[in-house]
């Protein structure tokens, strides 16, 4: 053992013995610091990200039908994959939970729908409306107060037509909108109003309130799931605003992300972000160009604002903001051009009397809890489908708030998405059936049909052209319509039809291999015909960032250690070459061809586990401070990836183990050639003189 | 006087060196006896093939032709092992240029030898490491490194590197050529010291005529060949 004592003494010795040592040395310093710290963050990375998948809407696996044209993608926005349905989940959910690891089997299917709204003037007019109808008539100092309001809009809009007027091209404007403001804003037409008022909001509805063009769109994605198993499987769900949907009836939570982000007025929207950009990011209105940004729109977009208060809110927000400012500008729009022309000292105080001031006289949200939305989607055979849902609330992911990838997606019933989707419900069936009647519709089989409607013996009458009894129908609907927003389906209905794929929750999620592989024995067993993927299949593109994240840090460590290689094995036969004398002294006094090469691969691996281990320390170090201090996600995909706003990576065992790997192989790799040639220096090179 | 036993036998020794297009012949019919013992010079002008006969000697070159033996083996029908373990166990070496290893310390390079032979227990290399640092008056210096110390002591460090294992054969390449006058005499008192007392045969080059005086044997070459042997009477 004394020679191996005398290897590595040697060895050791010769480790800082020259320059060229030490330059090996840093370079895998350097190299094995950025495997353990680069690993270590990918690791928590995985893991946080894993966490977010696995804990917004994947669960730990997926089922679908394997006879669909993709796989599910659950991030993907609005490329919605082409999934065959399973036509009866009830069938899927029994056999599925019989798995001892299963903790859960939630229903889900994902699409995408728009939301239509009026403008301003239309949601005003319909107020308007409401509160002059016999059924719903209003006190009339409600009336005169819309009535004011909607004077007042028609005054703004008036005055944007002459602005528009001066710098659009000849014949932009239809010479008829000025002839159809100036009635509405005449002293006449409201004199009358009262006399005719349906007359008069026919006219305001038809020929003004397009004039107005801030009528919007929302895009929205949503999940359609069991809610009740949904919320009681994915823990980290949290209601924010409203309440939870009741226990087996239909109905939405809009996703916080997106309720902030779409429903809220605009302005107070940005004035949240801009408050957020300072307080939370770091960032200047002074130096960030898209917090500059920001306020320029505020400045500029004041309209939304204006429109939406009525004479008596006019004054009031005049009022504040004459004092806020302080100003004597008694034109609500310049003042709020003043108000929203903010910088990084005034944000602060702006943003507290906005929310304490004016925002009570605002409508903060264009759909509040108890709402019903209108949503409009395709259905899976490209017809577009509408349905209105009501709203109780909206939710966010605990931990996940501000991310915009895992609060992409609000949650719907899955009745309601059944209808969207296209699934013939009981309902539908019952409503098509009404309307087959009521139209008096007469089944006409496809092989007959030609003969049926043009052949000699027709049975279809000609003659007798049905009208459709729309007021029995959509008060028919109404009452339906009722029937369904409050109406408790029970677990066998819920779970007995049509769903896009399930989530599967696992006890324990270390098994999930394993528990994948014995799920899909199942469901071949059983001929459910459906396909089993794991949380990263899944989650599409998305769930691929973290294999793309470790080919970026092993090629770039594998590059490094490729340089480190080359220049290693130079260095080595440098040094070799230099020390010829010396190793022909100890061939020349007994020393064997065996004892020389392992003697020089073993400097070389000393050298490098000395310099490897003060590396990994180093890395080891960074890291832990790392994860004392969190790395802030920089934007919203960082954010999902992090699990929330900061990342704090753990040293990871398996980058300390597999940094010491590296570099040895390397050094192993490197010093194979060199020791091969101090190996063939002959003894007779001793003998040689000085120079 | 009964002549003691043949060490080093030679006989009918050639040497050739390609050297470009040309065969440079470094020895040329070389025949020569030593025996176990003797303090040996060999000496001669450069290029008279003085480093070339000691390389044969210590087994660490071969010759073109002609036969070599060292303590009975003929080199030429030995492995490269088998020259290894004969230079370990038969042969010790000072070097011109003392080649100590620089990263270890005096002790450790005397105990080098030791240590590639396996045989010694801890205790027993220091006990006969010290004894020989000891023998050569740097029993305070062990644990000094080369670069620590002066020319003439380096060299006390190599031979007593050459003698640890106790070799039946010293051979010293011009042990003082890089030392002043009076060290280079004081090295080679110290080695007939050691030729005295523990009987090593000491071959040495050198061309230095004082150094020479100490041999009791000279032994001279000139273009590659024997020019001549002179013996010291008495000094045997």
């Amino acid at each position: 053992m004394s020679w191996v004592l005398l290897l590595l003494q040697t060895s050791l010795r010769n480790v800082l013995s020259s320059f060229l040592n030490v330059v090996i040395g840093l370079i895998l310093l350097v190299g094995t610091a950025i495997f353990v710290v680069g690993g270590s963050l990918v690791d928590s990375m995985d893991k946080a990200m894993s966490r977010s998948i696995i804990g917004s809407i994947a669960g730990h696996a997926q089922v679908y039908q394997a006879s669909s044209k993709d796989s599910p993608s659950l991030f993907e926005g609005w490329q919605i994959p082409d999934l065959d349905p399973m036509p009866d989940f009830s069938r899927v959910k029994g056999p599925l939970m019989a798995h001892p690891n299963v903790a859960a089997v939630v229903p889900q299917g994902i699409n995408t729908a728009i939301v239509v709204y009026g403008n301003t003037i239309d949601q005003v007019l319909e107020k308007l409306r409401k509160s002059v109808s016999p059924g719903t008539r209003q006190p009339k100092e409600r009336v005169e107060s819309l009535k004011s309001h909607v004077r007042q809009m028609v005054s703004v809009i008036q005055s944007d037509m002459a602005k528009l007027d001066k710098v659009a091209a000849k014949g932009a404007v239809d010479p008829g909108s000025y002839a159809d403001l100036r009635r509405a804003s005449s002293q006449g037409f409201w004199s009358n109003f009262d006399l005719d008022p349906l007359g008069h909001l026919e006219f305001l509805e038809n020929k003004i309130a397009y004039l107005v063009p801030d009528s919007d769109q929302i895009f929205l994605s949503y999940v359609g799931t069991d809610l009740d198993t949904f919320c009681a499987s994915f823990d980290r769900t949290q209601v924010v605003d409203g309440q939870a949907v009741p226990k087996g009836q239909r109905g939405m939570l809009l996703s916080k992300y997106v309720y902030e982000d779409q429903f809220k007025l605009k302005a107070a929207r940005r004035l949240d972000l801009l408050h957020e950009g300072i307080t939370t990011k770091g960032k200047t209105i002074a130096k960030d160009p898209g917090l500059k940004d920001l306020v320029k729109q505020n400045k500029l977009q004041t309209r939304e604002i204006v429109l939406q208060l009525d004479p008596l809110s006019t004054r009031k927000a005049v009022a504040i903001l004459q004092q806020t400012l302080p100003s004597k500008e008694g034109d609500l729009a310049k003042l709020l051009s003043s108000f929203f022309d903010t910088d990084d000292l005034n944000l602060a105080a702006r943003h507290k009397v906005f929310y304490e001031k004016l925002a009570p006289l605002l409508e903060l949200y264009r759909v509040r809890p108890g709402d019903f939305l209108t949503i409009k989607a395709y259905t899976k055979s490209g017809f577009v489908s509408a349905v209105n849902v009501k709203v109780y609330g909206t939710f966010q992911f605990k931990g996940l708030e501000k991310s915009s990838v895992a609060g992409a997606a609000s949650l719907m019933d899955l009745f309601t998405f059944r209808d969207l989707y296209g699934y013939v419900t009981p309902e539908k069936v019952a409503e098509t059936r009404a309307l087959q009647r009521a139209a008096g519709a007469k089944f006409v089989s496809r092989e007959k049909a030609e003969d049926e409607l043009f052949g000699g013996s027709s049975s279809v009458e000609e003659t007798t052209q049905r009208t459709i009894d729309a007021g029995a129908l959509l008060g028919g609907g109404k009452v339906q319509r009722a029937d369904l927003v409050s109406r408790v389906y029970n677990r066998e209905e819920i779970e007995k039809g049509v769903a896009l794929g399930a989530a599967i929750v696992l006890k324990d999620p270390s098994q999930l291999k394993a528990t994948m592989k014995e799920l899909q024995d199942i469901c071949d067993k059983e001929k459910l015909g459906l396909k089993v993927i794991d949380w990263q299949k899944a989650a599409g593109n998305l769930g691929q960032f973290v294999f793309v994240a470790k080919f970026i840090l092993y090629f770039a460590t594998f590059i490094i250690f490729v340089v480190a290689l080359v220049i290693i094995n130079n260095a080595v036969v440098m040094a070799t070459l230099q020390r010829v004398r010396e190793i022909g002294t100890l061939r020349a006094i007994g020393a064997r061809r065996l004892f020389v090469l392992a003697m020089v691969l073993t400097e070389t691996i000393v050298l490098g586990l000395v310099f490897g281990t003060v590396g990994a320390l180093l890395g080891g170090a960074l890291t832990v401070w790392l994860g004392q201090t969190g790395i802030p996600a920089a934007n919203d995909w960082a954010y999902f990836f992090f699990s929330g706003p900061r990342l704090f990576p753990g040293l990871s065992l398996g980058s300390l183990v597999g940094a010491y790997f590296v570099v040895f192989l390397v050094t192993c790799a490197s010093a194979l050639y060199p020791a091969l040639m101090a190996a063939r220096v002959p003894p007779v090179r001793a003998m040689a003189s000085e120079d | 006087m009964a002549k003691n036993a043949e060490i080093v036998s030679i006989q009918k020794v050639h040497k050739d060196y390609p050297l470009d297009k040309v065969v440079v012949k470094a020895l040329q019919g070389v025949d020569l006896t030593v025996h176990q013992g003797d303090f040996l010079s060999i000496v001669g002008p450069s290029g008279s093939g003085k480093t070339t006969l000691l390389n044969l000697i210590g087994c660490v070159d071969v010759a073109t032709s002609g036969t070599v033996l060292i303590d009975g083996h003929d080199t030429k029908t030995l492995s490269d092992r088998q020259l290894t373990d004969l230079r370990l166990e038969t042969l010790g070496f000072i070097f011109q240029s003392f080649n100590l290893v620089p990263v270890l310390s005096v002790f450790q390079n005397v105990e080098f030898p030791l240590l590639l032979q396996r045989r010694l227990t801890r205790d027993e290399r220091a006990k006969r490491v010290d004894a020989l640092l000891a023998k050569v008056g740097l029993d305070k210096h062990s644990k000094h490194r080369p670069s620590e110390l002066s020319g003439g002591q380096r060299q006390r460090v190599a031979i007593a590197r050459a003698l640890v294992t106790r070799p039946k054969i010293v051979l010293a390449d011009e042990p003082t050529a890089n030392l002043d006058s009076v060290t280079g005499e004081t090295i080679i008192d110290l080695m007939k010291e050691m030729n005295r007392s523990l009987k090593t045969t000491f071959i040495f080059s050198t061309h230095d005529a004082k150094v020479m005086g100490h041999a009791n044997s000279v032994v001279r070459l000139a273009d590659g060949r024997i020019d001549g042997r002179k013996a010291k009477a008495g000094k045997h």
